[in-house]
């Protein structure tokens, strides 16, 4: 049913600097016309996504390994329709989770409880589904009494416990997953894993990025390491082409 | 070859969500549009709502404040312009408050508009997001304040007794237009705040003077001759079509029409930039 499809994609960052961002030099370019305004109109732009292609069906597990900006973020950006390609062609079939950007819609003056719900129903739950996934999180997080006061309160640990438990609480399909480990205990950093493993294996499609061997290695069938941008190689051929 | 072209005619469903990557085929009956788009609606009031209540959850007197500070407002602009204008406090006192609490929602929503975007970076670059849902969290924001501020025209109508007639229902239509307004508004500054950082200081160096070329402190047709100086500012139009109502006089035909077609042009704008551009947003914020 779900299935990942993308041809030649290029995302390219257009990279306003104040010139290009500012009315007056874009005022300027109409008045002065020619000249300036070939100058002053040109977007510079950095090639994020250099021509990926790609195919993923039902019970895929891809991990994307390659160094800092090497891609792996924009690719899970643009796989959850957030970028869209400036070339190729990108189609996705089923319900896209994503486990990024942790605490997206996070207000640090309400308390646990609210930002559950908050942040859930910001990533498609309705407040129904929202408040009914709170006793879970409850057990998860082991925040106790904490959840009924402000999250400004709470160390980043304990951040990270209450938005990785909401993330990882719904039903996914393809799960799209960037590497969100790090902080916490290590007694939360085992259950954790346990849990991202609880969570992979509900889901359809995987896609994680991570710089941990031994988390792609435990998680996923088929690696693609990313350079520039580009697919540079793939530790199993059959699936990528 | 390129992707982007061929989706950008699909904005069909709320906002941008649609046109950003194909959509998924158990979600595009119409019963699934229409779940989709209460999501969005619901989403955003939830959003508006904790926003206020978070605001204000430090402070004693709370979303109170709100209230408040349009009463210190009404008290200074009546005292003053009362005195200047020798006008009938019983007269003017009622027509400045609607006036003021009208303006206070419409300009709220307008200087907010231009750094709506900015400042919902975060979702719109984790989260796929139709930015239309962005701009309704804003009206719905506003919204909350406004009804707050009711508290202040009921008093001030009790104060000062108008001879409401059924007449004045025709302010509820009016206040639907206005809102309907805003929206375009909202979503269409927000992509050109979002592109072009100078359109937020922009907007704000303009409030004031728009302030004062709005019917707030004075009723259209005491401008006498002048009253064409109205027809620079379109939101003059939204404070008359609401407030002529409640102090005893039915807008203009010509109000209405105004109202209307800003509304017709406005959404036309705004969704032709929202699918023109809606696949753009995240890289610009």
């Amino acid at each position: 049913m779900a299935r990942i499809s993308l041809q030649d994609v290029t995302v390219e960052y257009p990279i306003y600097n104040a010139g290009a961002f500012s009315l007056r030099s874009n005022l300027l370019a109409i008045g002065t016309g020619g000249r300036i305004s070939s100058e002053a109109r040109r977007v510079r732009t950095v090639t994020a996504l250099d021509r990926v292609t790609l195919e993923l069906g039902d019970g895929d597990r891809l991990g994307l390994v390659g160094h800092n900006g090497s891609g792996k973020s924009t690719l899970l950006r643009t796989m959850a329709g957030i970028y869209t390609p400036t070339r190729g062609r990108i189609e996705i079939e089923g319900r896209v989770s994503t486990v990024f950007g942790l605490g997206a819609g996070l207000q640090p003056e309400l308390t646990g409880y609210d930002n559950i719900v908050r942040m859930a129903m910001m990533l498609g739950a309705t407040r129904g589904q929202a408040e009914a996934s709170i006793p879970e999180i409850e057990a998860f997080t082991e925040l106790g009494d904490f959840l009924k006061v402000p999250v400004h309160t709470y160390s980043a640990g304990m951040r990270t416990r209450l938005t990785f438990a909401v993330a990882t609480a719904a039903q996914p399909e393809i799960l799209l997953v960037d590497e969100v480990f790090g902080a916490g205990d290590a007694d939360f950093q085992g259950k954790a894993k346990m849990r991202m493993a609880e969570f992979v294996e509900k889901s359809s499609i995987l896609v994680l990025a991570s710089h941990s061997g031994e988390l792609i290695e435990k998680l996923c069938d088929t690696v693609i390491c990313l350079s520039h941008g580009a697919i540079v190689a793939s530790r199993e051929a059959a699936v990528i082409r | 070859m390129s992707a982007p072209d061929e989706r950008k005619g699909r904005g069909a469903r709320f906002g941008t969500g649609g046109d950003t990557a194909s959509v998924p085929a158990a979600r595009t009956g119409f019963r699934a549009q229409t779940a989709e788009i209460s999501h969005q609606v619901a989403l955003a009031w939830y959003f508006a709502w904790s926003d206020t209540r978070a605001r204000y959850k430090r402070s004693v007197l709370g979303p109170f404040w709100l209230v408040l500070s349009t009463l210190i407002g009404i008290g200074g602009l009546a005292l003053v312009w009362a005195a200047l204008m020798k006008v009938d406090a019983a007269q003017f006192v009622p027509s400045l408050t609607i006036g003021l609490v009208l303006w206070n929602m419409i300009s709220g929503s307008v200087t907010g508009s231009a750094g709506v975007f900015a400042r919902n970076a975060t979702v719109i670059k984790n989260i796929r997001t139709p930015s239309l849902r962005i701009s309704l969290q804003l009206l719905f924001q506003q919204a909350v304040n406004f009804v707050h501020n009711l508290v202040l025209v009921a008093v001030v109508l009790a104060i000062y007794p108008q001879s409401l007639s059924p007449m004045a229902l025709l302010a509820i239509p009016g206040l639907a237009l206005v809102l309907v307004n805003l929206l375009w508004v909202i979503q269409l500054l927000g992509f050109l705040g979002a592109r072009f950082r100078d359109f937020e200081p922009l907007i704000g160096a303009l409030m004031p003077v728009l302030f004062f070329m709005s019917p707030v402190l004075y009723r259209s047709h005491q401008l006498g001759t002048r009253s064409f100086l109205m027809g620079f500012n379109p939101m003059g139009y939204w404070v008359e079509v609401v407030r002529e109502p409640i102090v005893g006089s039915v807008p203009s035909a010509f109000t209405y029409a105004m109202t209307v077609a800003m509304a017709i042009v406005g959404w036309w704008l705004a969704l032709w930039m929202t699918r023109a551009k809606g696949h753009r947003l995240a890289y610009w914020v």
